[in-house]
């Protein structure tokens, strides 16, 4: 296959993944917009009897009969995922809402943090002392540190609207700040990789025209190197969309939730989990997409390696 | 009698052990254009790092228009002194219009509109305009030590130091180099260079400094140092110079 056909059949099967989840939600939130709440937007059943029909064929025909039952198990996947499917989608908006919120938050973050660890003299101790803090400690402890040990989850609670309609409760938020405070402390780290691949006659040159330098950081350096970090730092994002998974334990119902509780209910594990496995698959796949999407809407020729596409006149 | 443009009063300054300049003193009055020479190590780039600040002394004075460098907050005294570096360090993520406008912005507060019309305007004086749009990568060695030049310039400096704003590029493209600040010499700026380059020294510099082992050994018109040097450490150093960078 081509790289543009691959690029093609890509971007076709998150488009229509994208079409799916987000017809999904809209029908979910405002009562049934097309079918039931919760309902498959298809009858499962009739697929569910093809399958059954396939697979008779195929035991009436011996050897032969191997690929049609092939055929029978596909459809049999596709009745059991149409089936479950519903069920996910909601977690599956969690996921996305914590990973989004959590790498952003944490990106504001992280980038004074990284600027603080190679210019500054006691932040540098400070931003040091944060990340090697929550580097060194599990991502579940601290999530259970903020959940349970701390009072934040009342309190947000007691906000008004939180939990209700579309906005989620108070446990989402407290995984969120986790994810943020986590997130900040791995990307500060990626930032600052950059920031030392900026050369330093950069600032050097801004101080020279007068800029101060903290000036000289915001205009010249740092959009140097948060370029420059893109490709690492999509990392961070791809981790963060499968870790939001520990949300779990502190019961926020994102997809993980929502794939344990379905398998409770009719034990097919396996199947659930390898369905889950394809949903995550396909966020992955979306972020990094927008990330390489991202990379080459902000591409300056020289910045960042070959990134610019247009090269010396 | 007003105060010299720049007076540099028995300047000292080491890097931890190591001694870079010992004692240096020199004026420059309004207009003057100063060649520094010197062999490498010998502190020329040290000396013009000292007069905007990005390097401290550890002793001795330096006056800019009577006022002490250490008197004046250093982001004025940076607007006030233009400086030109080697190996160019234009913005590598702005294009020629936005390394120039940068300063304008952000250090003199112009709006978007002025600050685009003065760069413009910049640019077109190094003969650059239609070069506006591209990013540094886009651009030759020659055109971007122009565009280093024009950024400075923008700022309406009292003083450019130049720290060799020849030596990164191609023979072919010095002399465009030199034309530009040949040209700002003939209009009356103050120029501080240090460069290797005889030719314009020879045409352009009011005075030549020789600089050797941090000291500054000898001081004249070009003709009087190339011509008849009190030192002969001068003139062996002046005569090899001429040889390799005669021309231009």
């Amino acid at each position: 296959m081509s790289r543009n056909t691959q690029r093609l059949v890509r971007d076709g099967v998150l488009a229509a993944f994208w079409l799916w989840f987000s017809a999904r939600l809209l029908n979910d939130w405002f009562g049934g917009v097309f079918v039931p709440q919760g309902q498959p937007f298809f009858d499962p059943e009739p697929v569910a009897a093809a399958a059954t029909a396939v697979r008779e064929a195929a035991t009436g025909l011996g050897v032969v009969g191997t690929p049609v039952g092939w055929v029978a198990s596909a459809l049999d996947s596709a009745s059991f995922a149409m089936t479950y499917l519903p069920d996910l989608a909601a977690g599956a908006w969690l996921t996305v809402v914590l990973t989004t919120l959590g790498i952003l938050f944490g990106l504001v973050l992280a980038v004074p943090l990284a600027a603080a660890r190679v210019y500054g003299r006691v932040t540098h101790w400070v931003a040091l002392a944060f990340i090697e803090l929550i580097r060194g400690t599990p991502l579940l402890a601290q999530l259970f540190v903020l959940y349970f040990a701390l009072p934040l989850a009342g309190w947000i609670g007691a906000v008004p609207f939180v939990g209700s309609g579309v906005v989620p409760p108070q446990a989402v938020w407290v995984a969120v700040l986790g994810f943020t405070i986590n997130s900040a402390a791995y990307q500060a780290e990626y930032i600052r990789g950059s920031i030392e691949g900026v050369d330093t006659g950069q600032l050097t040159a801004a101080r020279a025209v007068g800029l101060s330098q903290l000036d000289g950081i915001r205009y010249v350096v740092l959009p140097q190197a948060l370029r420059i970090a893109i490709p690492s730092w999509t990392n961070e994002l791809v981790y963060l969309v499968k870790y939001s998974s520990l949300a779990s334990f502190i019961t926020v119902t994102e997809l993980f939730y929502a794939v344990e509780e379905a398998a409770y209910s009719n034990y097919r594990f396996l199947d659930l989990f390898l369905l889950a496995a394809v949903v995550y698959v396909l966020l992955v796949v979306s972020a990094t997409t927008t990330m390489e999407w991202v990379r080459r809407r902000v591409a300056i020729p020289g910045v960042g390696g070959s990134a610019g596409g247009r090269g010396p006149a | 009698m007003t105060d010299p443009l720049l007076d540099v009063d028995d300047v000292h300054q080491s890097y931890g052990e190591e001694t870079v300049l010992e004692g240096i003193s020199f004026e420059m009055e309004r207009q003057d254009v100063k060649v520094l020479v010197g062999p490498s190590g010998s502190g020329k780039s040290t000396m013009l790092r000292c007069i905007n600040r990005l390097t401290d002394i550890d002793d001795g004075d330096i006056s800019l228009d009577g006022d002490s460098i250490y008197d004046l907050d250093v982001n004025d005294l940076r607007r006030q002194v233009g400086m030109v570096f080697q190996d160019f360090n234009l913005f590598a993520h702005l294009t020629a219009l936005e390394n120039v406008t940068l300063g304008l912005k952000r250090v003199l507060d112009y709006g978007e509109r002025e600050a685009v019309e003065k760069a413009a305007w910049q640019l077109e004086a190094v003969g650059l305009r239609e070069q506006a749009d591209s990013y540094p990568a886009e651009l030759s060695g020659g055109q971007k030590q122009r565009v280093g030049i024009a950024r400075a310039l923008a700022m309406d400096p009292k003083l450019m130091l130049f720290d060799e704003p020849t030596s990164a590029l191609d023979p072919e493209l010095i002399g465009e180099v030199l034309e530009v600040m040949r040209e700002l010499a003939d209009e009356g700026m103050t120029m501080l260079v240090v460069t290797h380059e005889m030719g314009f020294a020879k045409q352009a510099a009011t005075d030549v400094l020789f600089l050797d082992d941090g000291k500054l050994v000898e001081q004249g018109p070009p003709e009087q140092l190339f011509e008849n040097p009190e030192h002969d450490r001068t003139a062996a150093f002046l005569s090899r110079l001429t040889k390799l960078h005669g021309g231009q």
